[in-house]
């Protein structure tokens, strides 16, 4: 292949890599802009909108790939510019198109659209109708930016989205106490695991004067090697293993994920059967250069990851309600698949990512048919569907599985141990002190002589 | 004097005349007109003035402007990059205030005072005359006093802000007269001059509501009116004075400055933590700006360019967001009566425009990608690391706080079953338009922040070269060279 060649080809592929974020971007402001101001665009017109850009996006990132076949599959990095820079710290926009960011990019944008797809009709006169596909479309943009990120900043500005659409998302139903409540559950954890990303990117920053991947490791996707010194590595492997248990809801910050299905089913299947579930995991694949650097990061994730996959193994076995399962069933996997990042694999976690991000989806998008497939099963089959069920306690000695049972039927104590030893304590402390303050405030303002006005408050002064 | 000189002189008049005038005739015309027309209208001028100065400033090659008596280095007209950054951000928070009021909010008395508040903190932030900033703050506290004062239910707000406001002038005043008598940037000053130092440090402290002096500013919040309260607390004056008596002379009082950063590190995670467990929707506000504000302090006191340009983002990007927040709280409690939020309101199908504003100034607050705070969150929290670990950390936990805090205050306000029979608060066109400025300013500048954080940039050099030339001269009519 000849240079004017490859410089040509280097075009297309930034091109067609800006397009891949301009598209669902570009639809998030049409129809957010429109509801902004009073005037949201009708039903049809909002899906038509938000399925012409994941469309655009599902075609850029096909072309892509086309392009980066012809070139062997090579990593090419796309420099969109600087967004500010301050002395030696710069904030660029580097997007890297490779082998593992572009294939993702087409699985996670179908998937988008398909769901745009099953949402229109399902969520057909909702009264959050366009807050739903405003949120949708912030997050085909968010999974956009954090899979083809070539720079950590780029990936926690994606990873940002990811969190607040998801949180959203899970309080869609906001009139339902449970859907808050589960929605803020989501966030607090979010939140505090946001952290380890954060000060990853100011270690990561002062490490090697950016954020820029390039800087970070060297090499095409999966064989990069990490070029920072080995403290380094595993400071920065171990926060990014933080950041990744929150979003993929592992022990000991998975009980957000049961909960998270008060949403409306769609974002269910993309968030927690599909795609949310897997960002950690995608995050660790792309810096496995410094997992492979700091192998107590790796061992530690293969703990957690069997450790969640055998929790929710046995607390799924006896939820009793359909969607409660899928989410044990998809803590199971996206446990199986840290553990598997953990151990050094590359390709078989991608590999498990996206058929269990399929399968999953498909089993939470005709959840709320189940009865009615069921009925139809066994219309075809002359008579009840046999009970194929298989628990994993039904493996053990009896004694033990009652046991096992009881602990499962309370999901393993995880909830009652966060409420018990931190969110109380934490609680207890702020509430303290804020009755500390406001005692302080009482005896120093005085009492107030007038009566405490309730009603509207004009702010006249 | 230059032409440009002449400009910026012109625009800094304007920009304190405009509102004074405006408070006049609203004053002599009574009833006759709504008072919101001439103060629109006043703000606009003054909004156009900064903004001309601004342009003016950055045009000179940075060179600060001083006009007429000076003393310690400062000017009685002042201008430098903190002022063409800060005028105009100050003018934009006055003008969405007076576009949201609701009507009964806009009497006669109370549409002036804010007229001449708005003009009080623009004269601070164009002067750096010791003298003339410990006056202005006088004026200013008595000011908002009265107008707490006057608030129906605000008394007891307003008894802790006159007592709280009365200790940091006698320190202002006090330690302001101690440091030009035995200035503490010169070499060898004496217990005089360093007694001075502390003095101001702790009247910064207590204006700023900085941990321990903290308690009157989620009460102000709770007590006064939001106007008040707002106007009172966005512009951040204290951190200005900070700017110009104590980060200008950092070499002679180094100790003073560690000690106010520090509080006001622990005060920004203290805020935000507490901000988490409010039960009313201004609780959320206030300790949120208490958090936000002091962050602006701790940032300000590095010695770090990028630290210094994340304070100075930090101080633009929160206050226009906590400005939105504090609106739609008020456009709120206009139309339905103070919010608590220890338990579901249910306000988003009666009011779901504001519940969007709502939730996207919180977003901007947060430092949520695409909005000028996540530029202001990376830039203090890199410098915050580059300078010292654990503030840094400190900042990253504070953030943590506030997000959760501000996503709460948006489900807790919004969320939960709402009344079948409630009215439905449909937002009205001034609203819709004064908060959609603070929001196209805030995604604006944080989709495109380059040439922003380049101005920024300037400014924050030229604070630091004040600071490493040891700028005052030892006669109190020293020039900045």
């Amino acid at each position: 292949m000849t240079e004017a060649t490859i410089a040509v080809l280097h075009d297309v592929v930034a091109t067609l890599v800006t397009w891949q974020l301009a598209a669902p971007a570009a639809t998030l402001a049409a129809i957010g802009l429109p509801a902004l101001l009073g005037r949201p665009l009708a039903e049809r017109t909002t899906t038509r909108l938000v399925g012409a850009g994941f469309t655009a996006g599902f075609l850029a990132a096909l072309l892509t790939l086309a392009a980066l076949a012809a070139r062997g599959f090579s990593a090419e990095v796309v420099h969109l510019g600087t967004l500010f820079s301050v002395g030696h710290h710069a904030a660029t926009i580097e997007l890297v198109a490779d082998g593992l960011s572009v294939p993702y990019v087409c699985f996670s944008t179908g998937l988008c659209w398909l769901v745009n797809a099953f949402a229109g009709k399902y969520l057909h006169r909702e009264p959050g109708f366009t807050r739903f596909f405003i949120l949708l479309t912030l997050f085909g943009t968010g999974m956009n930016l954090m899979v083809l990120a070539g720079s950590i900043d780029v990936l926690f500005a994606g990873w940002e989205f990811l969190g607040i659409s998801s949180t959203l998302l899970i309080g869609f139903f906001h009139e339902r106490r449970n859907a808050v409540g589960a929605a803020l559950r989501a966030f607090i954890t979010y939140r505090l695991c946001d952290m380890g990303l954060l000060i990853a990117g100011v270690v990561v920053h002062h490490a090697v004067g950016s954020g820029d991947f390039e800087r970070l490791f060297r090499g095409t996707w999966p064989d990069a090697v990490c070029l920072v010194d080995p403290t380094t590595a595993l400071i920065v492997a171990l926060l990014l293993v933080f950041a990744a248990l929150g979003k993929s809801a592992q022990v000991p910050f998975s009980g957000w994920l049961p909960q998270a299905m008060e949403g409306p089913t769609p974002s269910s299947a993309i968030f927690y059967g599909a795609l949310s579930i897997h960002a950690g995991a995608y995050v660790l694949l792309r810096c496995e250069a410094v997992l492979d650097a700091a192998p107590v990061a790796g061992w530690l994730l293969v703990a957690i990851g069997i450790g969640t996959a055998l929790h929710a193994a046995v607390v799924g076995s006896v939820q009793t309600d359909l969607k409660s399962m899928l989410a044990y069933a998809s803590m199971t996997q996206a446990g199986i698949i840290l553990a598997e990042i953990g151990l050094g694999l590359r390709i078989v976690p991608l590999v498990h990512v996206v058929s269990h991000a399929i399968l999953r989806s498909l089993q939470i998008l005709r959840s709320p048919s189940a009865l009615h497939d069921r009925h139809e099963l066994a219309a075809a089959l002359g008579g009840p569907p046999g009970a194929a069920t298989f628990s994993i306690l039904r493996l053990l000695p009896d004694r033990f599985g009652r046991c096992l049972y009881r602990i499962a039927l309370e999901r393993g104590f995880e909830d009652a141990a966060v409420q018990r030893f931190v969110i109380r304590p934490v609680l207890a402390l702020l509430e303290g002190a804020q009755a500390a303050e406001t005692r302080l405030v009482e005896l120093a303002g005085g009492a107030d002589a007038e009566p405490r006005r309730t009603d509207r408050d004009g702010g006249a002064t | 004097m230059t032409p440009p000189e002449a400009i910026m002189l012109g625009c800094v008049s304007l920009c304190i005349a405009a509102p004074l005038v405006a408070a006049a005739a609203v004053r002599l015309l009574g009833e006759r007109i709504s008072p919101r027309l001439p103060a629109a209208t006043a703000i606009g001028v003054s909004l156009a003035a900064a903004c001309g100065l601004a342009a003016v400033w950055h045009s000179t090659a940075g060179r600060p402007f001083l006009f007429g008596p000076r003393l310690a280095g400062g000017g009685l007209v002042h201008v430098d990059g903190l002022t063409a950054l800060l005028l105009p951000y100050v003018a934009i928070v006055d003008l969405a205030i007076v576009l949201v009021a609701p009507r009964r909010a806009l009497a006669t008395a109370g549409v002036s005072r804010l007229l001449i508040g708005a003009a009080i903190t623009m004269a601070t932030m164009t002067t750096a005359h010791p003298a003339a900033l410990v006056v202005l703050w006088g004026v200013s506290i008595l000011s908002t006093w009265l107008a707490v004062r006057s608030t129906l239910g605000g008394r007891p707000a307003a008894r802790l802000y006159g007592l709280a406001m009365t200790a940091a002038l006698a320190c202002m005043a006090l330690g302001t007269a101690l440091m030009l008598a035995d200035p503490p940037w010169i070499g060898g000053c004496g217990s005089v001059g360093a007694t001075g130092g502390w003095l101001v440090a702790i009247a910064v402290m207590i204006r700023k509501g900085i941990v321990p002096f903290h308690s009157w500013y989620p009460a102000l919040f709770s007590g006064a009116s939001l106007a008040t309260a707002l106007v009172v607390t966005m512009p951040q004056v204290a951190t200005y004075t900070a700017v110009r008596l104590l980060v200008g002379h950092a070499d002679g009082v180094a100790t003073e400055l560690i000690v106010v950063s520090q509080a006001a590190l622990v005060t920004a995670a203290y805020g935000a933590a507490l901000a988490v467990v409010q039960r009313s929707a201004r609780g959320l506000v206030g300790t949120l700006a208490m958090s936000q504000s002091a962050m602006v302090l701790a940032g300000l006191s590095g010695t770090l360019p990028m630290e210094l340009c994340g304070a100075l983002a930090v101080w633009v990007s929160s206050g226009l967001a906590l400005t939105g927040i504090g609106l739609v709280v008020w456009a709120l409690e206009s139309r339905a009566g103070r919010i608590p939020i220890d338990f579901l309101q249910g306000r988003f199908a009666d009011a779901p425009a504001l519940a969007a504003f709502f939730l996207l100034f919180g977003l901007a607050s947060l430092g949520f990608p695409g909005t000028l705070s996540f530029v202001a969150d990376d830039l203090i929290i890199s410098g915050s690391l580059d300078e010292q670990l654990h503030a840094g950390i400190l900042v990253i936990v504070a953030t943590m706080f506030a997000g959760i805090a501000v996503i709460r205050g948006w489900f807790h306000v919004f969320g939960g079953p709402g009344t079948p029979d409630a009215p439905q608060h449909v937002i009205l066109p001034r609203e819709r338009v004064a908060l959609s400025i603070l929001l196209a300013i805030l995604i604006g500048l944080g989709l495109y922040p380059g040439p922003f954080v380049a101005s920024l940039e300037r400014v924050a050099a030229s604070l630091l070269a004040v600071r490493e030339h040891h700028l005052p001269s030892p006669s109190p009519e020293g020039v900045p060279p």
